[in-house]
């Protein structure tokens, strides 16, 4: 089982980036989160949601879903470029992994916090 | 002050340098539970010295629906009086992220200056590279500096360098509900932005409780008549201005939302770029961000396009200007062409009505959105409005989305703050500080 966030539905409101938050440090706090929207080209309104889980990151990006290997070196694309998250991801390889909110008696807090209904949990995974 | 807040009020001198901290007591809480109940107490103490405040509520950066608000307080250059302006999008919670709950800003910088915010530290840096640009080259220069793209900006841009009282404080690259002038206050200061980024805490008092109460609000709110609405095309609707939303929808790329906040009150509007485009566009500017519905509106009754009125928003949140300001201009000389409006934005001068909106900032819309609070007298909507924006301006809850959510009763949000810091505010104590902040 795994997170899945349909990045096209998400209106960027980090409210799931701060029931995470509140999952890993029992207070508001955005630091330990590993689900975190990915703003940073705030200027083309460019925005996704990115999951921390153990051995790989989620990126939702409005054109649909990535899943990257971490540690893994990446592929160039077809233009030459390796293409990257955002800047606001790359400290999310320092955090936790998603652990689905073991022991929280709400479940998913993500899933049950976005006002959008973009997040789900589906099969597979880790 | 332990919970739902860093516990710091800070006071910056820019005239001398000093900056310096006090505590956030529980007494001052317990009088003026907080935001406006506390900016305006802090611009009262600090009179003599040309304050700015800025401050957050107590249930602002938390879970609590709507926790989107910060809120500016100073003395408008066009009433001459104390004057409340929100700041939404990310910057109010990123300010009480930044360990300060409220900030003074003193006396006026030898040199231009901004103000950078983060994780409980304030520094006071030079600016004289940036004084002279537009809103978005500041912004793009401070984050570029900082190496971080998630500061958020309290910016000006010539428009306040120039002593304009159309000016406004935009934040980021976008305009904010500063209706008051703020902008030339800035610029009196040689003050050319606040930059914020805080990877604070906030710890609650009664976490579970909290946090159970927080999604059960969630649950209410998400059946509330605003299911299935996004963006400021449903605004236009819900203000009566169907064909608004008409005229709008065709040049909507996104709706997206302030901090926690369920309902998408901002717009994205591709101006050079198919509306359509679902990948990252090449260009790295393709349109604005409308967070203003009745700015834009005021575009449209000047007889602007969509497209048009958003080029000519965004030539107004690079210069600096209240887009409002520019419409009521426009509609008083009868221009309709977007290059001669955008071209006279610096020559632009003169004085503009002063809504009827009290202390707030007539940003949100003057009537209950999407349901009727009850409120079934339009003649009441006047009174109504005021007291809705005292409540949203004191815990820190979005000016729009109050108007929008019912749900949302003071009765809920003192439980809530009392839940979150162990305090024991009653509706006595609230009453009081809205006739405070509303007289
Ligand atoms: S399921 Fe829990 S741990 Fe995983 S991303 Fe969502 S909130 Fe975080
Ligand atoms: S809660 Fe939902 S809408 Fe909000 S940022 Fe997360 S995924 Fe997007």
């Amino acid at each position: 089982m795994r997170i899945d966030v349909d990045a096209l539905k998400c209106i960027g409101c980090m409210a799931c980036e701060m029931a995470c938050g509140y999952h890993k440090d029992d207070a508001f706090a955005l630091l330990s989160s590993c689900i975190v929207v990915y703003r940073a080209r705030e200027k083309k309104d460019y925005f996704g949601v990115v999951i921390k889980e153990e051995e790989s990151l989620i990126i939702a990006r409005p054109e649909g879903l990535e899943i990257k290997r971490i540690g893994v070196a990446e592929e160039p694309d077809s233009s030459g470029q390796k293409r990257e998250a955002d800047a606001s991801a790359k400290p999310m390889l320092l955090r936790e992994p998603c652990d689905l909110c073991s022991g929280m008696k709400y479940g998913p807090m993500c899933v049950k916090i976005c006002p959008v209904g973009a997040i789900s949990i589906v099969e597979g995974g880790e | 002050m332990d919970y739902l807040s860093s516990n710091k009020i800070l006071i910056v001198n820019l005239e001398s340098g000093e900056i310096t901290e006090d505590e956030l007591d529980d007494e001052l809480v317990s009088n003026r539970i907080g935001g406006v109940g506390v900016t305006s107490f802090l611009y009262d103490t600090y009179k003599d010295k040309d304050p700015i405040v800025l401050g957050t509520g107590l249930l602002t950066g938390t879970l609590f629906p709507g926790s989107a608000l910060g809120i500016i307080s100073a003395k408008s250059p066009k009433t001459g009086e104390i004057a409340h302006s929100p700041f939404t999008l990310k910057a109010g919670m990123e300010l009480k992220f930044t360990g300060f709950d409220y900030v003074v800003v003193l006396g006026q910088a030898g040199k231009p200056v901004f103000l950078w915010l983060h994780d409980g530290v304030a520094d006071i840096q030079d600016a004289s590279e940036i004084w002279g640009s537009d809103v978005w080259k500041t912004t793009d220069h401070i984050r570029r500096g900082m190496g971080d793209d998630l500061i958020q900006t309290l910016a000006i841009g010539p428009a306040a360098e120039s002593g304009s009282e159309l000016a406004q404080i935009c934040i980021n690259y976008w305009g904010s509900g500063d209706c008051w002038g703020f902008g030339k206050l800035f610029g009196e200061k040689n003050l050319k932005a606040i930059a914020l980024r805080g990877m604070g805490l906030l710890e609650i008092s009664e976490p579970e409780d909290f946090v159970d109460q927080c999604f059960e609000i969630f649950e209410n709110i998400n059946k509330g008549s605003f299911q299935g609405k996004a963006g400021i095309q449903d605004i236009f609707s819900a203000m009566g201005e169907n064909d608004a939303s008409e005229w709008l929808l065709p040049s909507v790329h996104r709706n997206s939302a302030c901090y926690n906040t369920p309902y998408p009150t901002n717009t994205f509007l591709y101006l050079d770029e198919d509306p359509k485009t679902v990948a990252e566009p090449a260009a790295p500017e393709p349109g604005f961000l409308v967070t203003d519905p009745c700015a834009l509106l005021e575009l449209k009754r000047c007889g602007l396009s969509a497209k048009e009125a958003g080029s000519v928003m965004r030539a107004c949140a690079r210069y600096g200007i209240n887009p409002t300001a520019v419409a009521e201009f426009c509609a008083r000389s009868g221009e309709k062409s977007m290059e001669n409006i955008e071209k006279s934005l610096k020559d632009l001068k003169g004085t503009i009505s002063i809504p009827d909106c009290g202390r707030f900032s007539c940003w949100a819309p003057g009537k209950p959105l999407f349901s009727n609070f009850d409120v079934s007298d339009t003649s009441e909507y006047g009174v109504w409005w005021k007291r809705r924006q005292a409540v949203a301006y004191i815990f820190g809850v979005h000016p729009i989305f109050a108007n929008m959510a019912p749900e949302l009763s003071e009765e809920l949000m003192l439980q809530m703050v009392n839940k979150g810091t162990g305090l024991e505010l009653d509706q006595e104590i609230l009453d009081k500080v809205i006739e405070d902040v509303c007289n």
